[in-house]
């Protein structure tokens, strides 16, 4: 039930799309985390992955750049069939899709022009990585993300010294700097506080739209993937349970993909 | 209103087993009968008046030795701030290939880890002893001894230290397609540099401590004097030497204590 008719915007021809054909990842210790998951992401479209924790939406997200290698069946995102990646392969990969963390994963030591560039690094040279001298190109990329995400006068802070939206802001701008087609988003706000969430949200949508890219965000509670996201893919034990439009589905739907009631913190409310 | 606690853990048989255990160890340890060492108390008795007319010598420091001591004092500071600085600049790589988030190929980081435990395992009097038939009396060989010594303890210490830590920056890095060497030189190596930080400090005053001991087999630095003193049992002279290097210490201990307050 595949719904792509809600992909947003105009179609962007630089976005990829995702497909998953019976991938199922079982973790050395024996957890199944993603059973035989068959899906098809079209390029441009806004999907949220809703599931309690434990669900598998950590492990789906993390088998689209190979972060997680899948233990059977196949992954490709664009030309890539990322299970067949490795080393170079899986590096250029990689640097089209773009992800952004529930814990930001920046380096809190490090300034935010250089957690910035990290962004760059898949297309700079071994040189210029080794005497940490940016080329004029990256350099330009990383601050334009930067300004995007309004965050280009914290550009000498240290990463650490910054709020956790702020810290979120550089996350998405690190990730930005790639000039990505794939931009992947695990739990992005579970971190924040409810009016810093709303912004951080409000900005995936807005790459989404303008940018045309196609984002995967994970997301555990009902109302951000309801007003966020287009298409919503629901896991329980690592088995999709629902897929289909995110803003018409019911409290039912929510409940089949929870397997228990509703309860108020499945929401995040109103800022 | 009565409070059900569930059943509280019993812990104490383990505790009390193990600490059995490490009494009856270091009992056993000490009964010649079954090999263990030999610890003759009443020799302190007998001999603490040969012990005693030393101690007494001691601490009466004869500080018209002084200026002898600036020399080999200063010659000592050279060899370890020189030895230090050198361990300090090769234990970077080191470290980082050391360390199971730096270096993710359990191939290579097994190989330093063993070499650095090589390094380690020879007492510094033998690198000494072997480096000053090698070279000649003099600060090289001193030179060499602390620098092989600072990047055992550097290494060791610090890569252990980046193993516990969290570093969640290189899944991110990892995920948008950087090589691990891109990662280590922009994020990790700053992250840690704190850790590096205390433990090349560290280094710096071990060293003049170190090289203290080294004298004796001709290394070079304030040793050498030191064990000239010794030789002619001139107590006197050793204490100025032993307060000299107490002041030095200290004073590189101030010195770290506040650069290391900056770095934190």
């Amino acid at each position: 039930m595949t719904n792509t008719a809600h992909a947003a915007g105009a179609p962007a021809s630089a976005a990829w799309p995702i497909r998953l054909e019976n991938a199922s990842v079982t973790y050395p210790n024996g957890t199944a985390a993603l059973k035989n998951v068959t899906l098809t992401i079209e390029p441009g479209e806004m999907v949220a992955v809703v599931g309690l924790s434990g669900s598998g939406k950590s492990t789906l997200i993390r088998t689209v750049n190979g972060l997680v290698p899948v233990t059977s069946g196949s992954v490709t995102v664009g030309p890539h069939e990322v299970s067949a990646l490795k080393g170079r392969g899986m590096r250029e990969l990689r640097s089209n899709v773009g992800m952004i963390f529930q814990a930001f994963n920046l380096a809190e030591r490090v300034n935010v022009y250089r957690n910035t560039l990290v962004g760059r690094f898949a297309a700079q040279n071994a040189l210029r990585s080794f005497f940490g001298v940016a080329s004029p190109d990256d350099r330009r990329m990383a601050l334009e993300a930067l300004d995007s995400v309004g965050m280009l006068d914290k550009v000498w802070t240290r990463a650490g010294s910054l709020s956790g939206g702020q810290k979120q802001r550089v996350a998405i701008a690190r990730a930005l700097s790639q000039d990505p087609r794939v931009m992947l988003a695990d739990e992005p706000v579970a971190s924040l506080d409810p009016p810093t969430a709303h912004a951080v949200m409000h900005e995936l949508t807005r790459l989404n739209a303008e940018r045309g890219l196609t984002v995967l965000v994970n997301l555990h509670l009902m109302d951000l993937a309801r007003d966020y996201t287009t298409r919503m893919i629901g896991l329980r034990y690592g088995e999709v349970v629902y897929d289909g439009p995110a803003a018409s589905a019911t409290d039912a739907d929510f409940e089949q993909i929870y397997g228990r009631r509703i309860q108020p913190q499945d929401r995040l409310g109103a800022s | 209103m009565t409070l059900v606690l569930p059943p509280k853990p019993r812990t104490w048989p383990k505790t009390l087993l193990i600490a059995g255990a490490l009494v009856a160890f270091t009992v056993l340890t000490c009964l010649p009968a079954i090999g263990g060492v030999e610890l003759d108390f009443a020799s302190i008795a007998k001999n603490w008046r040969h012990g005693a007319s030393k101690l007494a010598q001691l601490a009466q420091p004869d500080f018209s030795f002084l200026p002898r001591t600036w020399v080999p004092m200063l010659e000592t500071i050279q060899m370890a701030v020189v030895g230090a600085v050198v361990a300090a600049a090769v234990s970077v790589p080191l470290t980082l290939w050391a360390s199971r988030p730096t270096n993710p190929n359990s191939v290579t980081r097994g190989i330093v880890r063993t070499i650095i435990n090589v390094i380690r395992s020879v007492p510094d009097l033998v690198y000494a002893t072997i480096l000053v038939a090698l070279t000649g009396v003099g600060a090289l060989p001193g030179l060499i001894t602390l620098f092989l010594f600072d990047l055992g303890v550097v290494v060791k210490l610090v890569s252990e230290a980046i193993d516990s830590d969290k570093h969640a920056y290189l899944e991110a890095g990892h995920a948008a397609g950087a090589t691990q060497f891109q990662l280590n030189r922009a994020l990790a190596l700053p992250q840690s540099l704190p850790l590096f930080a205390n433990q090349w400090l560290y280094a710096l005053e071990l060293n003049v401590r170190i090289s203290a001991i080294l004298g004796i087999v001709g290394a070079g630095g304030i040793g050498r004097l030191l064990n000239e003193r010794f030789g002619f049992y001139a107590y006197d002279d050793v204490s100025v030497i032993i307060l000299e290097i107490l002041v030095v210490v200290i004073l590189i201990e101030v010195a770290s204590n506040l650069l290391r307050r900056r770095l934190a």
